[in-house]
């Protein structure tokens, strides 16, 4: 049995289709559901969550329905939504302890004694919220939300507003919860994060899966180095064998290559003999952004918001 | 139900300690009781005190409510709300730990004025008398509490709360029985007062102080306070599916 299980999950907003047949298996791994706004990670989450009724479609989480048996599934899981919400006025032993007596936790003041320490908040764990960092108060949802030992953690943004050790500190806490055995689902919208910390991603894009497998596996089905040129002077695109133009921006231009460090120098030369000068040169391996571009295809601004549409959205959303 | 008593003391918690709001809520009553109980001349009492302690204990739990009804709003808007919905713990708890918060917050303030309103002269009732006078009060508290909880849930905003908020707190009262009784009040108020649901709470603790047993306003709140939770019940299901 699979921790998360969905099968042709789909969401309607009015008109407007929020997720669009999210078929998905979650078992003990980190897993990543990635995506630009608006392209129905959350709504997926609060679906999961049994926060939201899905128009169609059904999932199960820890052998639940989340539709006939909302109550069993959140026994099994715990959710940390995006908007950081921990009571400031109150301090952190308090806040955990609010958890506790809510989810009825027996021995619940050893109990949060564990989670504070696991989150390496007990020096600061008698002072009140108001005092505590963001980076802090991210823990301290997180504390919690392990304060009943969950077996499945959604955190929806966990790292969003957060500085680079404070991030890192809280993948870190999530690594060490997932070789504990939870399943841990996360939504995110930074690459890096997802590429480093999660052990498997799916791309979503307007509701749909649009690529699914581990970082690796998906950097590798590009099979592509990718080349970036700076240039001087009119640009045409040159013919060389295994090296396709992707795109340009300003005096940027950029390549994939079957073999980048063979095609850098027959680049450079193709270049020069079509009459531009030749600036600067790179190449890296793709990184999970290339794969999400890749997937999603060019990102289109937005020609006309469509107001209503959104207000609605966000309306259901709350 | 579990839940409740967590989600009472946490409401309860934050509440005592914001020293400020605890003590400026009962300014304006005890204002009311001193300014205008003592010191208003009238003819149809020789205690005007007595009279009007009920009108202001009365409108010490209106403004305890109506200013409750934002709290609902807040956890939702804040994200509180999301979380609380996505434990095991019953959903409806979270609407009956926050009205019997909002309640019970009422009834601490309309013990402090009932304390004031004593020091200063008015007459002391005996104990049957006192938990009767709790009871209407604790009903009414229900009833305003479920009432605005579900109007600030409806408008799902601070501001439009707060102008609705302003907007009928001063009209209820001064319509009520309040201020005076029936028989001195002009035509028209006296029967926009007999529509008026704070008239039947002080008229129901008016009767208890003058040694009765108020079979018609307790079964008016009693009928009102029942809708308003079923309405309001309702549109918490909605807002939380």
């Amino acid at each position: 049995m699979n921790a998360i299980e969905t099968t042709n999950l789909t969401k309607y907003y009015d008109a407007l289709c929020a997720v669009d047949n999210l078929t998905l298996s979650v078992n003990n791994e980190i897993f990543a559901l990635l995506g630009p706004n608006g392209s129905g990670k959350t709504t997926t989450v609060l679906m999961l969550t049994t926060l939201l009724r899905p128009t169609k479609g059904s999932a199960t989480v820890c052998g639940h329905d989340i539709s006939g048996d909302g109550e069993g599934v959140r026994k099994k899981l715990s959710y940390v939504p995006q908007d950081m919400a921990v009571d400031i006025k109150l301090t952190g032993r308090e806040n955990v302890r609010f958890f506790a007596d809510l989810y009825g936790v027996p021995q619940a003041s050893d109990r949060v004694d564990d989670v504070l320490a696991v989150m390496d908040l007990t020096d600061r764990a008698d002072d009140l919220i108001k005092t505590y960092s963001g980076g802090m108060r991210r823990r301290l949802e997180l504390a919690q939300a392990l304060v009943h030992e969950p077996s499945v953690l959604f955190l929806d943004e966990p790292t969003i507003g957060l500085d680079v050790a404070a991030r890192k500190k809280i993948w870190e806490h999530i690594r060490a919860l997932r070789k504990k055995g939870m399943t841990i689902f996360v939504t995110t919208h930074y690459m890096d994060e997802a590429d480093q910390f999660c052990d498997r991603v799916g791309i979503i894009s307007k509701g749909r899966i649009a690529a699914l497998g581990t970082p690796m596996e998906l950097k590798a089905r590009l099979m592509k180095d990718v080349i970036t040129v700076k240039i001087d002077g009119s640009f045409v695109p040159p013919e060389v064998d295994g090296v396709v133009f992707v795109g340009s921006n300003g005096d940027e231009v950029s390549f994939t290559a079957e073999n980048g460090r063979e095609a850098l120098p027959a680049l450079a030369d193709a270049l020069g003999k079509s009459g531009c000068l030749v600036r600067a040169m790179s190449l890296r391996e793709p990184t999970l952004d290339d794969v999400f571009l890749h997937a999603v295809g060019q990102q289109e601004e937005p020609q006309g918001f469509e107001y209503n549409k959104f207000r609605i959205m966000l309306r259901r959303r709350r | 139900m579990n839940g409740i008593v967590p989600y009472m003391k946490r409401d309860f918690t934050k509440w005592f300690r914001g020293r400020v709001a605890v003590i400026s809520s009962l300014v304006m009553p005890a204002a009311w009781l001193i300014f205008v109980g003592l010191a208003l001349p009238v003819q149809f009492t020789g205690n005007y005190l007595d009279f009007i302690t009920p009108g202001i204990l009365v409108m010490t739990m209106l403004s305890a409510g109506l200013s409750g009804g934002a709290l609902l709003m807040f956890d939702k808007i804040l994200g509180f709300l999301n979380k609380f919905l996505a434990l095991p713990t019953p959903r409806s708890s979270i609407l009956v730990g926050k009205i019997l918060f909002i309640t019970g917050r009422g009834l601490i303030q309309t013990t402090i004025i009932l304390i004031i309103a004593l020091l200063i002269g008015a007459t002391l009732l005996n104990p049957v008398q006192y938990a009767l006078t709790y009871f209407i009060l604790f009903l009414f508290g229900v009833l305003i509490s479920a009432f605005a909880t579900t109007i600030a849930l409806y408008l799902d905003d601070h501001d439009s709360y707060s102008a609705f908020n302003t907007m009928i707190s001063m009209p209820l009262f001064f319509t009520s029985s309040a201020l005076m009784p029936y028989s001195v009040m002009p035509a028209w108020l006296a029967t926009i007062a007999h529509f008026n649901p704070l008239s039947y709470a002080i008229d129901a603790v008016r009767d208890v102080t003058a040694g009765g047993f108020p079979v018609l306003p307790l079964l008016v709140l009693l009928v009102l306070t029942g809708c308003v939770l079923a309405i309001c019940t309702h549109v918490f299901r909605r807002v939380t599916v």
